[in-house]
């Protein structure tokens, strides 16, 4: 025992002293270009060699990762060990969760002049609410309604424009087509949830002085969770998840017909269900109050710099070139199939034409700036990734069982709470 | 070959026996089903996988391989490379520590020997979840994480190995031959060298299988400690391929043909050590 | 015993031939294992709203993590569905193994080469991708299973759901581990001298017979083994349910303990809590694996006796 024990502290010793090296031995100390690591997961390779044609001394190399809620764990262990990334990609609701480990930079001394290119709400949740903007955003997803046209038709169908619509909507289908739904209530899906009760109006985590208030469980979602669950508890939708085999094999085949999705469904739709081109339309979500315009937001991701980096500065150059740069912009519309945050983008040439997979809407886009217009502030605190595995867990149980859709959401509710207080963290509910 | 002839029965072998080999086939059958689905699965054109029933063949795979190969500039070959190499050398050096620690502890006697033995065993009992953080966040320390080394050094000391190398040289190395050998004035290291080595081979070709598989299949670790998908091994580009992010599905045909792509080296690695088990050279060396 | 003519090379010689091991084995497995624990007493401790640098601070916990873990009913539902999952999986894994290993070593079977490489086959599968193809044989939509039993007019199983959800992973298991213990097994029947089956067989045993009376009470350590490892791998399974849970409602995130571990640790980032757990684990699986191997050690020394 004791000689493992001395062996441990030796090896120890040694670690710290190579540790103790390398970090003061970094490459590039002034001379030569500067080289940039960046981790991604959305297809950018020709919008970075654009960037490294036009800046020889500014070199910027995409690693490509893995999305999920893994990598920001991975790029926070990452940047603890003093191996992170100069630049990474993170989505909207994993910021807080990054500032709070103290891997993000505050560029707002570099990107002072952006922020007026960007919705408020988008913008808000770079900032947390504070001064420091710690990520400039880069797509964004307002969240629309995705339908069948063809077999709405078919069915006698109209487009539902209130939520109660919605829930009559899905009852006539099991009416008319028994073996058909017309869609699922998915719990392996937290960020759909969320958008939909950004949308009902919640606010899960704000913060008043130094407390954070969390309020999950409060009533806009309780609403939301309500709604769903009743909808599943009569069978009026499923409840498998989406994004599996059998998921991609329904929507194709159209035993779901419609999907409460993002901007960004018709790129999944092209891969998931690529039998029904032209056959989908897009429509707002529908709404709590009728003459609404309210939606929320699934997906989106940002740029952000971390303190790791030594080149901050040209970091964050390239960061908004990245996200506000016209033609980089469409570049990464046409490559990657994003959606850009950047207002101008969104009615720019690019996105001119509907998607592919679209040709029956030519007006998409156009529509689509409409709906994002009313997109809903989102409010994230510092574990998320708390809230979406035991949305996953409570949830996911619930709808197996068509249960008590209102008492996984306590559930969730108190999860976070419970985490945050053993951390520390003042809270109040 | 000699000790199949050596085999009783061999007068009345005629007759086959219908039950065990229809078991046999059975299981067969069994262990080829998910094989023959993703050979069927990887055939089809992404508009049929889910559409035409499991087991009709498609009409795609060679645009799948062509699709796959020109993926981010043939990334997937790179892969390919990157397991062969992490697989290849990993397997070779775990081989050769798990041999000469397995032959210490075989055919020495001396103070602690069940005890080093017992803790190097223990090893597998640490879940390799559990270890992977520490060991990412002391190789961060010395400057390895990220790199090559940094997947292949952890998985060279393999507990199993170990054990099966003292069980091999238990078995295959005879405690008088060796003694032989020091009587004519051999060294510790030469009478291993030209003595039990040769011996221990055909159990060393198991080890060195066993651990080119391990490796080959290991996720966890290259996870943890690669973040440039051009290090990356097969398995962690195909998870990759498989979690693109919420605005882009699974490439599922992508990942299917990979899949298989995966297994081939696997299986011809098989049929190639095939002809080693088949010597039994490990029950020869028992029985003489 | 005579005296060696050069005893202090022939003290120091095992020592040289285990230093590569015991050298990694401080390395990779002591040093994490130690950091482990020390992460495991420690925690995040967080000043006000907890954003910005200097925010978080690492400060000792003592055993709060471990008190934490060993109340968290989650980890003992998840210890329970392992335990079932286990029931399931060793018991037949290890007896399609025996007697595959037990054909292939019989006389007058036809396709033995055949049958050795194919059962061994999926060996070479990565889990993952094991448990992503066995995915897809599940689900109603492309199963082929379904298309006959719908063919049929029979009911169709929920396979991802319910009591079948155990039998569905347990099936992974057996499809992927039957093999590689299979030959275990078969490499120990090989190594048994051909003139004990002579023997036998000429007492006019039958080969069932043999089988059962000597192949088998010979193979008992190989046997002692394969169930050792087994209900290690069992202990620690992960990956299978891991690839499986996005496909259905059935699989929690904390459905096995490890994969409670691998949720703190990568997708809640608690690592101090994800330690905590971990060791609970290691100890849990060492008390197990230390009486098993106690009675498996008796049982050698026996046989060395003999």
């Amino acid at each position: 025992m004791h000689r493992h024990r001395v062996a441990a502290l030796s090896c120890s010793a040694v670690l710290t002293a190579a540790a103790l090296t390398a970090c003061g031995g970094s490459d590039d100390s002034g001379s030569g270009p500067v080289d940039l690591t960046y981790w991604a997961w959305a297809d950018m390779e020709q919008v970075v060699d654009m960037w490294n044609e036009a800046n020889p001394d500014i070199q910027v190399t995409v690693k490509e990762q893995a999305a999920g809620d893994d990598l920001v764990t991975r790029t926070i262990t990452a940047a603890q060990a003093g191996q992170g990334p100069d630049l990474v990609q993170a989505e909207y609701q994993a910021l807080p969760t990054l500032v709070s480990n103290d891997v993000l930079a505050d560029i707002s001394g570099q990107v002072a002049d952006v922020e007026d290119q960007f919705a408020p709400g988008l913008w808000q949740q770079v900032t947390l609410g504070t001064d420091a903007v710690y990520a400039l955003p880069q797509d964004s997803g307002p969240m629309m309604f995705f339908y069948r046209h063809d077999l709405f038709e078919e069915y006698g169908l109209t487009v539902p424009t209130t939520w109660d619509e919605f829930a009559e909507t899905a009852r006539t289908v099991r009416d008319v087509a028994p073996d058909t739904y017309l869609t699922t209530f998915s719990a392996n899906d937290a960020g759909q949830f969320a958008g939909l009760a950004q949308q009902a109006g919640a606010q899960w985590w704000t913060t008043e002085g130094e407390t954070w208030q969390v309020a999950i469980d409060d009533e806009a979602t309780r609403r939301v969770a309500e709604f769903w669950g009743g909808l599943v508890a009569e069978d009026a939708i499923l409840n498998e998840p989406m994004y599996t085999p059998a998921w991609n094999q329904a929507i194709n085949s159209g035993e779901q017909i419609a999907w409460v999705s993002a901007v960004w469904a018709p790129g999944s739709l092209t891969t998931a269900a690529p039998d029904t081109a032209g056959n989908w339309a897009m429509a707002p979500l529908p709404q709590w109050e009728a003459g609404e315009n309210a939606t929320g937001s699934w997906g989106g991701s940002t740029t952000a710099v971390t303190r790791d980096s030594e080149h901050a500065e040209a970091a964050a150059e390239f960061a908004t070139w990245l996200n506000t740069d016209p033609e980089a912009l469409a570049g990464l519309v046409r490559e990657g199939g994003i959606y850009p945050a950047a207002t101008a983008a969104q009615t720019g040439e690019a996105l001119a034409e509907p998607p592919a997979f679209f040709p029956n809407q030519p007006d998409f886009y156009a529509q689509a700036a409409e709906i994002a217009a009313g997109t809903a502030p989102a409010a994230w605190g510092p574990n998320v990734n708390v809230a979406y595995s035991t949305f996953n867990d409570a949830f996911g149980e619930a709808a197996q069982s068509r249960g008590d859709f209102p008492a996984a959401l306590t559930a969730m509710q108190r999860s976070v709470v419970e985490d945050l207080e053993s951390h520390g963290f003042q809270v109040s509910e | 070959m000699t000790a199949q002839a050596l085999r009783p029965g061999r007068a009345a072998p005629r007759r086959v026996a219908l039950l065990p080999t229809a078991a046999l086939l059975l299981g067969a059958l069994y262990c080829l089903v998910p094989v023959a689905w993703v050979l069927v699965a990887s055939t089809k054109a992404g508009d049929e996988l889910f559409s035409t029933f499991t087991f009709a063949p498609g009409t795609g795979l060679l645009d799948n391989i062509a699709d796959l190969s020109a993926y981010r500039d043939g990334v997937y070959w790179r892969w390919m490379a990157n397991s062969v190499l992490y697989a290849g050398v990993g397997a070779v050096l775990s081989c050769a520590v798990s041999a000469l620690g397995g032959y210490a502890l075989a055919v020495y006697r001396f103070r602690g020997r069940e005890a080093v033995f017992g803790v190097l065993l223990a090893g597998v009992l640490m879940p390799p979840v559990i270890l992977a953080v520490p060991q990412y966040l002391l190789l961060a320390e010395a400057d390895l994480a990220g790199s090559r080394l940094s997947v292949l050094l952890p998985v060279l000391l393999s507990p199993y190995g170990i054990y099966l190398a003292r069980i091999y040289a238990t078995a295959a190395v005879p405690s008088d031959v060796l003694e032989a050998a020091r009587m004519d004035g051999a060294g510790e290291w030469r009478t291993f060298r030209t003595i039990a080595l040769p011996m221990m081979l055909p159990g060393l070709v198991t080890i060195f299988l066993f651990q080119f598989v391990a490796i080959w299949n290991n996720f966890l670790l290259p996870f943890i400690m690669l973040s440039d998908d051009e290090k990356f091994p097969m398995t962690l580009g195909l998870y990759t391929l498989l979690n693109q992010g919420s605005n882009s599905p699974s490439l599922y045909t992508l990942v299917i043909t990979g899949s298989l792509l995966a297994v081939l080296p696997l299986i011809a690695l098989f049929l190639f050590i095939q002809r080693f088990w088949s010597l039994d050279l490990l029950t020869g060396a028992v029985k003489s | 015993m005579t005296r060696r003519r050069r005893p202090g090379a022939r003290r120091r010689a095992p020592w040289a031939f285990l230093a590569p091991a015991i050298v990694l084995f401080l390395l990779f497995f002591a040093l994490p294992i130690g950091y482990a624990i020390h992460l495991s007493l420690r925690t995040i401790e967080v000043q006000g709203l907890g954003l910005g640098s200097g925010a978080r601070s690492e400060v000792w916990a003592g055993l709060s993590n471990y008190a934490d873990a060993l109340s968290d009913p989650e980890l003992l539902d998840g210890a329970l569905r392992v335990g079932v999952y286990g029931l399931i999986v060793v018991p037949v894994m290890l007896g399609l193994a025996l007697l595959f290993a037990l054909i292939l070593d019989a006389d007058r079977v036809r396709g033995r080469r055949f049958g050795r490489l194919v059962i061994f086959l999926p060996y070479a599968v990565p889990g993952v991708i094991a448990a992503l193809l066995w995915g897809f044989l599940y689900l109603p939509s492309v199963s082929p299973l379904h298309h006959t039993l719908d063919a049929l007019g029979l009911p169709e199983p929920d396979l991802l759901g319910g009591g079948a959800l155990y039998a569905a992973l347990a099936n992974i298991a057996v499809w992927g581990g039957t093999g590689f213990n299979m030959i275990v097994i078969y490499t120990a029947l090989r190594a048994i001298p051909a003139d004990v089956h002579e023997a036998a067989r000429l007492d006019g045993c039958s080969q069932l017979q043999i089988a059962l009376r000597i192949k088998v009470p010979m193979v008992t350590p190989a046997l002692v083994l394969t169930f050792f490892f087994s209900i290690i791998a069992t202990l620690q399974v992960f990956s299978e349910p891991t690839t499986l849970r996005p496909l259905t409602n059935g699989i929690s995130t904390t459905w096995s303990p490890l994969m409670k571990v691998y949720r703190d640790a990568f997708d809640t980032g608690d690592v101090h809590s994800a330690a905590a757990t971990a060791v609970v684990i290691a100890v849990v699986t060492l008390a197990l694996s230390f009486g098993f191997l106690r009675a498996a050690g008796a049982r050698t020394r026996q046989e060395e006796a003999r």
